[in-house]
């Protein structure tokens, strides 16, 4: 699996990515690195907690993550839960958090497959 | 209510000065009546007490003399003593030791036989002699030889005198003076003097200044005036008085002057004691009493009105501010109940407006969302009809792109109506924006083939302050409402013009003109056309689309957010005007300096005032123009000129012109002439279509109107040899930021390490801060400018952004000033507002794009 293969596998956009950071090398590291980036636990653990405010600082950060790694999937949904969340708690974000969740184990998966095959 | 009360008080005023001028007037004239009756009633007292007083004296002085006479007489024996002269010098001896001055018998015939003094005849002898013959006491008056007066006393003793007649009584006599002397008659005759009358008014005796013998002569010629008699009358009445031996008493006037009169009778005699006292004594006291009385009561009155005036000014004035503020009272009260009817009308006009916006949102919405339905549905049940699919999706497209347009109208509505729509000012040019409108509507405009046309005129400053979104907004709203609401073929009509702004030299008004040759709107329909959700409803624009709130949300930016104006003038069948007009601030850039060779040029159109505009502009830049209307005018001037080997540089033909257009023109000046004159067209169209067509005629290029002076200068410099500005890509402007230090805040690992690697790569040397409280540590401990920047992330936790940012702008550090830029993924209008405001230098959107940083920390950055 490459890693445009992996991009188009999570719903990101490879050729944006590439058009930023420039080496393939790059990219590759920061995606890498996105599986140890805490800030999904930090989201799940705050909405367990009805912290919505350190929810939304995470989802925020997740938003922003995405988009400076083009995982466009991911980011139009954290995007969309951090602005249901922006003043306080709504009931859409009950469902984006879900989704978010969702997306974030395909990207997550998605990643890991293209780890198993670079063979790393 | 204030006239009322003035009426009443001044009346009650002038009530009280006249009851007080009546009531003192009353007292005044009653006291000085009184004064004079007591002045009458005191004389009246004072006279019959002094005639009293005096006729007692008289009748003492008479009965002693009388005494005198009598104890006389008795010493006579009762034999004849006639011719007794011892008697009769021992008689005289005793009259002398008792003072009389005369002695004698009085016989029965009236006779006095004086054996002492002298021969004296009785003045009046019958009443005397009536009386002694009665045995009663009498004194008279009579004459001495010498003609003097003599008082005469008889005292009845009958007594044998011899003789032939008996002497029936002893007569002595006195000196008149005796007894006016002794009367004190005349005594201090300032005050009071008395004479003595018989009742025919003849004196007995009488003072030294009445001459006259007779008291009633002296009347009639002297008196003026007895109390309202004349002085018979007077005369008559005192006489009756004396008859009935009453007391008489009266006032007269004599000589100016008023006397007052008391008549009492002498006992012993037939006379009178008439007395006068002149009014002036007693008057003169009285009167000074009187007056002292009478200008007191004024005083008293004065001071009594004075008081009053005082009170009723003090009251008056104590009113009318009462008044005043009563008045004021009822205003407020009035204006705010006014103000309370209002704002309840306002909330039912925006209560039902709500309704009404809810009703027509649903409508607005439901019309596009069928259509997206429904074809949504017809393309699915004609999946393989691909040309149905086909016109089914561009059917979806329209009603999509409707919807958005409808929804981003609605959102721009809310944020007005909750006061969020700011302005974002920024340096705007004109240019680009009039520019921009004409390209943007020129597809429209040529598939309706309406006529359109561009003109500018006097516009001095180019680059304004404004939102250049919200302007192209307003104006689009304008032109495409102009656009959809005129037939094809009618025209289209922008202007811009410039004028000096009333708010001062840093501002120029500005004018924006869209004019159409549409179906124009109804009266009423004007009042309603910037209200939300009007549409006019009639046959005419049934099917033309629209959210309805386009105007509304354009008078908004016009007028609350830019403060400016924006009028309509519209007749159904004739067309619409809109005239926008701004004040916006010039924008402060020194414009490069546009100056052309001096070159003759010529410019047709058939717009007069373009012309003359275009002139003007040409002007300014160095060029000197000549203009004209027509081809066929533009035509002969050419040929003259080149006649005169004086021919022009460069020619401007517009391409709509009357009779011979523009491409003739040139098609004509190109056979005419040999020379390769430039020839341009200008034209606010799109050239695509005629350009073939032009550059076969031999036109050399095109300028597209509006005509700004930047755009004449820009077109026509390439004859010029001017070199064009070298568009040097942006890399290469940029400085070698190699080695700066950069700070960078950001609490997300990944994003560190991605900023940290790009901006690594430029040369720059990035240090990390995960939140904004370390941030302000890191910057605290470091020595002064040893970062060139910080990069702030807004959301962190601990601390954001925003307050890092104000902490160390508030630090006490020489570089506390330094460049800091925020780093966030919310691109919002408002997000980069805030951050200006808690004193961030600029914005960069995430995700990070090396490009934008560094150009920003190149204009940033020392």
């Amino acid at each position: 699996m490459t890693l445009k293969e992996c991009y188009a596998a999570m719903g990101g956009d490879y050729d944006e990515a590439m058009g930023r950071l420039r080496s393939e090398k790059l990219v590759q590291k920061f995606v890498l690195k996105f599986l140890s980036d805490q800030s999904y636990d930090l989201l799940c653990a705050s909405m367990e907690a009805k912290n919505y405010e350190d929810a939304f600082r995470a989802a925020h950060t997740i938003k922003g993550v995405c988009q400076n790694l083009s995982f466009t999937t991911l980011g139009k949904s954290s995007s969309a839960l951090s602005e249901a969340l922006r003043g306080g708690y709504t009931p859409e974000a009950d469902g984006l958090a879900e989704q978010v969740g969702r997306e974030y184990q395909q990207t997550v998966a998605a990643i890991r497959a293209f780890q198993e095959a670079a063979g790393e | 209510m204030k006239d009322k009360t003035t009426r009443f008080l001044t009346g009650s005023l002038i009530g009280v000065v006249v009851l007080c001028v009546c009531v003192f007037t009353f007292f005044s004239v009653r006291m000085s009546f009184q004064s004079s009756y007591t002045i009458n009633e005191v004389g009246t007292l004072y006279m019959s007490r002094m005639s009293q007083q005096t006729s007692n004296h008289f009748e003492s002085i008479i009965s002693l003399q009388l005494d005198q006479l009598r104890s006389l007489a008795d010493t006579i024996p009762s034999a004849e003593v006639h011719q007794d002269q011892e008697l009769q010098e021992d008689l005289i001896l005793q009259a002398k030791a008792r003072d009389f001055t005369y002695l004698g018998f009085c016989r029965a015939d009236g006779r006095v036989d004086m054996i002492f003094g002298g021969q004296v005849t009785v003045t009046d002898p019958q009443p005397f002699m009536e009386s002694l013959m009665s045995d009663r006491q009498k004194v008279a008056i009579g004459v001495n030889e010498q003609g003097e007066k003599v008082m005469l006393l008889g005292m009845p003793s009958p007594f044998p005198t011899g003789g032939e007649h008996d002497c029936v009584a002893l007569v002595a006599g006195l000196p008149v003076s005796y007894i006016s002397d002794n009367l004190a008659l005349e005594e201090n005759s300032e005050q009071a003097y008395s004479y003595i009358i018989r009742k025919d008014g003849t004196y007995v005796i009488r003072s030294a200044d009445a001459y006259r013998d007779s008291y009633f002569e002296r009347v009639r010629v002297m008196y003026q005036d007895v109390n309202g008699l004349t002085p018979d009358e007077y005369i008559q009445a005192l006489s009756q008085a004396m008859d009935q031996g009453a007391n008489y008493s009266n006032e007269f006037t004599m000589e100016g002057e008023r006397y007052h009169l008391f008549c009492t009778y002498l006992p012993y005699s037939e006379w009178y004691l008439i007395t006068f006292m002149p009014y002036g004594v007693m008057d003169g006291t009285i009167k000074s009493f009187t007056q002292e009385w009478t200008s007191l009561t004024m005083i008293s009155a004065v001071i009594i009105l004075a008081a009053l005036l005082l009170v009723f000014f003090k009251y008056f004035k104590l009113t009318r501010a009462q008044l005043r503020e009563v008045e004021k009272a009822r205003q407020t009260a009035e204006a705010s109940r006014r103000e309370a009817v209002h704002a309840q009308k306002e909330a039912e006009h925006a209560n039902q407006a709500k309704s009404e916006f809810l009703s027509n949102m649903s409508h607005d919405i439901r019309t596009p969302m069928n259509a997206i339905v429904g074809m949504t549905a017809i393309a699915t049940a004609n999946l393989d009809d691909v040309q149905q699919v086909q016109n089914c999706l561009r059917k979806i497209t329209l009603s999509s792109k409707h919807l958005l347009g409808l929804i981003n109208d609605v959102l721009d509505m809310s944020k007005i109506e909750s006061g969020k729509m700011t302005l974002n000012m920024d340096q705007v040019s004109l240019r680009e924006v009039m520019d921009g409108i004409v390209s943007i509507c020129q597809p429209q405009i040529r598939a309706k083939r309406q006529q359109f046309d561009v003109f500018i005129h006097d516009i001095s400053t180019e680059n304004v302050l404004c939102d250049s979104v919200r302007l192209n907004q307003v104006l689009l709203n304008l032109l495409s409402n102009a656009i959809k609401f005129t037939p094809e073929g009618g025209e289209i009509h922008i202007a811009l013009y410039e004028e000096d702004s009333p708010k001062g030299d840093d501002h120029v008004r500005i004018h924006i003109q869209v004019k159409d040759t549409g179906i124009g709107m109804s009266e009423e329909f004007q009042e309603h056309i910037f209200d939300s959700f009007s549409r006019e409803d009639s046959q005419r624009v049934h099917r033309t689309e629209g959210t309805g709130l386009g105007m509304a949300i354009t008078k908004f930016i016009v007028v609350d957010a830019m403060g400016g104006t924006i009028d309509v003038d519209s007749h159904q069948g004739t067309g619409t005007e809109f005239l926008v007009t701004l004040d916006l601030e010039k924008a402060e850039v020194t414009e490069e300096d546009m100056i052309l060779p001096n070159w003759n040029m010529l410019v047709v159109d058939d717009d007069r005032q373009l012309c003359e505009s275009t002139v003007s502009a040409l002007n300014s830049i160095g060029i000197n123009a000549d203009w004209a209307l027509d081809g066929e005018s533009a035509l002969g001037m050419v040929s003259r000129r080149h006649e005169q080997a004086n021919a022009y540089h460069i020619i401007l033909l517009d391409w709509k012109l009357p009779g011979m257009d523009g491409i003739a023109t040139a098609r004509r000046i190109r056979e005419e002439l040999e020379e390769d004159v430039p020839i341009l067209l200008i034209s606010a169209y799109d050239w695509g279509e005629i350009e073939h067509e032009a550059k076969e005629a031999g036109i050399n290029g095109f300028i597209s109107k509006p005509l700004f002076k930047s755009t004449l200068f820009n077109s026509l410099r390439k004859f010029a040899d001017i070199p064009e500005e070298e568009k040097k890509p942006v890399e290469l402007q940029i400085r070698d930021l190699t080695g700066r230090r950069i700070l960078l805040a950001e609490d997300n690992e990944l994003n560190w390490e991605v900023a940290s690697e790009l901006l690594g790569e430029e040369g720059l040397k990035l240090e990390w801060a995960e939140n904004g409280q370390i941030c302000v540590e890191m910057f605290q401990k470091s020595p002064v400018g040893y970062y060139d920047a910080i990069l702030m992330d807004v959301r962190m936790p601990v601390m954001g952004g925003y307050e890092a940012t104000r902490l160390i702008r508030a630090l006490e550090r020489e570089d506390s000033a330094l460049p800091i830029i925020a780093m966030t993924a919310d691109a919002f209008a408002e997000d980069v507002k805030r951050s200006m405001d808690c004193g961030m230098n600029a914005h960069v959107a995430k995700p990070i794009d090396v490009r934008e940083v560094t150009r920003i920390l190149d204009k940033f950055v020392k």
